[in-house]
């Protein structure tokens, strides 16, 4: 197995739009990586770029180590998964599994068979090879397409947003199947979502793009607790972000002046007072502060308190809903700002109109540029 | 924070970025790649060079075998005649002067048109009354068709309608010769009912032509429109309806604004196709009908003075290029649609976006100057049409309702009676046991199938026709496929050319292509070989490969494509198979077109042949000389029958290729 390496890879379209500006990464052998990003950040076009389907306009793409730059798709190894599976409609299951191994060449007719056997017992769809893909439903289409892509023992796994047609019960099952598939072969794979949910569930590694480049790299618990960028921090899962202006750091704790509310960060990065920043706290970091209305008594006008390492906000529910395991909450400060917290289902009786304090420690504070 | 870091990178990276272009213009070159468009190299069939390779082949044929000899054509109309059949180089006038000559009288206004001034505006002036005709007969049987509800009888009668669409003008005419000859249909019943006291002959005449002429022409006609008001939402008719609107009012306020594209390119396309035709007025006009090309084939064909058959060419070129013109003005038809229009069968005919603001119809009228008293009449149909209107509101609304119904339907009866009945009467004739035209026939005898199948002239006109009409198709098909498939894969900067260029053959009448080519291959020394007729005809219906395919490769989903060759196929093995098979539908529907109209050709076909070849319509128009021998009647359904067989597979290959 293999790994894929993409250097300073960029991409201009014919009419000047440069979809990919430059994008760096090493995918290790066996990793699972997700390309995430919105619509049009060019995650779609990187994935083609290791397929084949676009020649990047500057740097390389090297593939278990060989340099595939400028290679066409059929002399890549790369075993793709399309967002409509594109099964070829004037052909059996059998046929389609069997295609890349026909092309191949280096196949009896023999080990094609046995092969496609495998392939189907492998998606858990025994029997279907003498069907149409019309005949198949649309998550039995997605696994004979993983089950094509995969039949001719490619290098790399490349999925573009493979579950997107998916109804959300399929797509959740989808996703847990997927990955088993992946760790059972421990093949290289790249999968491309703009679905932050399937990015943070499947992933060995994320790598987060945003406007033809990589905002951040990494696993998905890093990328989701200390994002690099607002961007990221937005883009992943809720948060909650202040902006503000540093006005005193010590003890790897700076201060931000978020207008109405001081909060207290931890520091990661050298910044210094003075700099603009941005505070970012996602949802379930907040904490139900009971009795700290009375408590805290010093509850600046502002609407936010600092208690030493932890930040109180009080306000109002406005808006509450079930998730779940969670229960969201929509508070609206006296100031006006909005907070969204999220805590565990459970007893709780608040909701809409009553009046509550949430706090939130230091250490589940984080800066990123404004 | 990192800001500093940034930004440094940002203006590393400009100049490398604004490089990048050259950088892959370059490395495209060096790897092989397309040049114009990196992106295009994931996809099938596309290699180096490829993109002019791929556009060569059809352009080959289609600029310098069709194109070139075209605007020689030109060049050839003023060189200098020779009497008896010779001609030379030079450059004179000549031709032109004899073309637009007038003849000056003593009376007011003092100058009359010449011969061939006079001919011409004929021949306009017959484009226009068919033109016009067609529209009266075809819309009520356009309107039936996509309003009905039964999906039965609507296939029925669109097969009917497209059926006849392509059996040869040469059948099709001989069909109202049996007719309208003396002793024919009409004069048989006019003398059994007593209306007429001994036969009666009611062709060759102005008259006689009309009728046959709408006859041919209405197909297209009714097909155009069936699919512009196929396209009118339903919905709006209920709409007016619901607003108190009665179906009368419902029609001329809605449909009838709605469906104006339809009336342009129907019209449109049947004064195109009068224009150019040349059997009907020779079969069914007597000399004081003789059209432009009936006087260009003249001059080739006895006067052997073929630059004046070159000049008067341009000419009738002239009236098609300054009727285009007026009508590309006046309308948004554009001449790709005009091309896609003579395609209704693939549902074509009505793609133009929505013309807004005055009539299209009223300005074309402008725009005509004289021929407004022709096309007046739509004009005066319309007020007949609001004076009924008045009257009827007066009358209750259930009355109303039905007596429009009725009247309807009767008059839809009539029209479709007159596209179905002709070739059911060849087939009756075919079938007489007499040695003479006579109707009804008066019993039944196969004689006249034996005396075809063993007559050696036919039989060897048949093997002709489908040796040339199977080769014609298959270069037809290469043509336009070729040309489809280059203009689909590769991003040319004159791509919209070439597309005209694909399209530009069915828009110049049949006869001056004849013309064009002769000249040409008399130069090459192979006219009057079954090779040039195919050439010839291999070309002039490239458009229908070439529109077809253009439409399959249009939807076919790309994916699958990429898909192909993910798996390891190579451009080739994914156009093999996957590309061709999801296309291959087109592909034959295409070739079989290109077949059955190759089949059916009778002008081209005869200008080539210089006496030498014979196909199947040139033998039973050379026939007809002789009179309505049943012999003609019985190739004739033969013939129809074949036609019948190559449609009903195209319409199985495309899977309902009609609606």
């Amino acid at each position: 197995m293999s790994g894929i390496s993409l250097a300073g890879v960029k991409k201009r379209y014919p009419g000047g739009v440069l979809a990919v500006k430059g994008v760096d990464i090493d995918i290790e052998s066996g990793e699972f990586v997700t390309l995430v990003g919105p619509s049009g950040c060019g995650k779609t076009t990187t994935l083609r770029t290791i397929a084949g389907f676009e020649t990047p306009t500057d740097g390389s793409v090297h593939i278990d180590g060989n340099e595939v730059t400028d290679a066409p798709p059929y002399e890549r190894d790369t075993g793709m998964v399309f967002q409509d599976f594109a099964l070829f409609p004037h052909m059996t299951i059998h046929e389609n599994i069997a295609y890349g191994m026909e092309a191949d060449g280096d196949y009896t007719t023999e080990e094609i068979d046995a092969r496609v056997a495998e392939m189907l017992e492998l998606v858990e769809l025994p029997g279907v090879g003498d069907r149409t893909p019309d005949q198949l439903s649309g998550g039995q289409q997605q696994r004979i397409a993983l089950a094509r892509a995969l039949a001719p023992r490619p290098k790399a796994l490349l999925l573009d947003e493979p579950l997107a047609s998916l109804d959300k019960q399929l797509r959740e099952q989808m996703q847990v199947e997927l990955r088993r598939i992946q760790q059972e072969i421990g093949i290289t794979t790249v999968f491309v979502t703009h679905n932050q949910e399937e990015a943070l569930t499947m992933s060995d590694r994320l790598a987060v793009m945003n406007d033809g480049q990589f905002e951040q790299v990494g696993p998905p618990e890093e990328v989701y607790n200390d994002p690099d960028s607002r961007f990221v921090a937005d883009f992943l899962g809720t948060a909650n972000i202040f902006d503000g202006t540093v006005s005193a750091v010590k003890n790897g704790y700076a201060m931000v002046d978020c207008d109405d509310v001081s909060v207290q960060a931890a520091v990661q990065n050298g910044v210094s007072t003075g700099d603009n920043t941005s505070v970012v706290i996602r949802p379930e970091r907040f904490r139900f502060d009971d009795g700290a209305a009375s408590n805290a008594g010093v509850a600046s006008a502002d609407g936010g308190t600092n208690t030493g390492a932890t930040t109180v906000f009080e306000g109002e529910i406005t808006f509450k809903r079930h998730l779940g395991s969670s229960v969201e909450f929509h508070l609206e400060t006296d100031s006006g700002r909005k907070i969204v917290v999220v805590r565990r289902s459970g007893m709780d009786k608040r909701g809409p109109g009553d009046r509550v304090a949430v706090s939130v420690a230091a250490d589940d504070c984080r800066l990123v540029e404004a | 924070m990192g800001s500093d870091t940034d930004t440094s990178a940002d203006t590393d990276t400009t100049p490398a970025t604004e490089a990048a272009p050259e950088l892959a213009a370059d490395g495209g070159t060096a790897t092989g790649s397309d040049t114009a468009s990196g992106d295009d190299s994931g996809r099938a069939g596309l290699k180096a060079r490829a993109k002019w390779y791929a556009l060569s082949y059809p352009l080959f044929w289609l600029v310098a075998i069709f194109f070139v000899p075209l605007c020689l054509l030109f060049v050839f109309s003023f060189w200098v005649n020779i009497p008896g059949g010779q001609y030379e180089f030079g450059f004179t006038f000549e031709n032109y002067l004899r073309f637009v000559s007038v003849d000056f009288t003593s009376s007011w206004p003092f100058i009359e048109p010449g011969l061939y001034l006079s001919q011409m505006w004929l021949t306009i002036e017959l484009a226009l009354v068919t033109a016009v005709f067609s529209l009266l007969l075809g819309y009520p049987i356009a309107y039936y068709l996509a309003r009905m509800d039964r999906p039965w009888l609507r296939s029925l009668l669109l097969i009917t309608i497209i059926s006849s669409l392509w059996v040869t003008y040469v059948i099709r005419a001989y069909a109202w010769q049996v007719i309208l000859a003396s002793g024919g249909v009409l004069s048989s019943i006019g003398v059994a009912t007593g209306i007429l006291s001994e036969p009666q002959s009611f062709y060759p005449g102005y008259w006689g032509l009309v009728v046959g002429m709408v006859y041919v022409f209405l197909p297209f006609m009714v097909l155009t429109l069936y699919s512009s008001i196929r396209n009118i939402d339903g919905e709006l008719l209920e709409a007016s309806k619901n607003l108190g609107a009665g179906s009368a009012k419902t029609f001329r306020r809605v449909t009838l604004p709605l469906s104006k594209n339809g009336i342009t390119s129907g019209m449109a396309l049947v004064f195109i196709l009068a224009l150019g035709s040349y059997v009907l007025p020779r079969l069914l006009g007597s000399s004081a009908e003789r059209t432009l090309p009936v006087l260009i084939e003249q001059q080739i064909m006895s006067e052997s003075n073929y630059p004046f058959a070159a000049a008067m060419s341009i000419g009738l070129i002239f009236v098609v290029l300054v009727f285009l013109w007026a009508l590309i003005r006046v309308t948004n038809v554009t001449a790709g649609s005009l091309g896609g229009s003579e395609e209704i069968a693939t549902d074509g005919g009505s793609q133009q976006p929505g013309s807004t603001g005055t009539s299209p119809l009223a300005k074309v009228r402008g725009g005509f100057g004289s021929a407004a008293s022709v096309i007046g009449l739509t004009a005066v149909a319309s007020q007949i049409g609001n004076a009924i209107d008045s009257v009827v509101t007066r009358v209750d609304a259930n009355t109303r309702e039905s007596v429009i119904w009725v009247t309807f339907r009767a008059y839809v009866a009539a029209a479709m009676a007159f596209i179905a009945v002709p070739l059911l009467i060849i087939i009756a004739v075919s079938f007489t046991p007499e040695e003479f035209l006579t109707f009804p026939p008066g019993g039944f005898s196969m004689q006249w199938y034996v005396e075809f199948f063993t007559n050696e002239d036919w039989m060897l006109a048949l093997i002709n026709s489908f040796a040339i009409a199977g080769a014609a198709a298959l270069l037809s098909t290469t043509i336009g496929g070729g040309l489809a498939f280059a203009l689909d894969r590769f991003d040319y900067r004159w791509s919209s050319i070439y597309g005209t260029f694909g399209v530009l053959p069915i828009l110049v009448p049949p006869v001056i292509i004849g013309v064009a080519f002769l000249v040409f291959f008399l130069e090459l020394g192979i006219a009057g070989s079954r090779t040039s007729i195919i050439v010839a005809h291999g070309i002039f219906y490239a458009p229908f490969p070439f529109i077809l395919i253009s439409q399959g490769l249009d939807e076919i989903d790309r994916t699958y494509e990429e898909a192909a060759m993910n798996l390891g196929a190579s451009s080739l093995r994914t156009l093999r198979t996957i590309t061709y098979p999801l296309i291959r539908a087109n592909v034959i529907s295409g070739a079989l077109f290109a077949f059955i109209l190759s089949l059916n050709e009778y002008i081209i076909a005869w200008l080539l042949s210089l006496f030498l070849v014979d196909t199947i319509p040139i033998e039973i128009f050379q026939s007809l000389r002789y009179g309505y021998s049943p012999t003609i009647a019985a190739a004739s359904v033969v013939f129809i029958a074949l036609t019948v067989v190559v449609m009903t597979a195209i319409d199985r290959f495309s899977g309902g290729i009609w609606e």
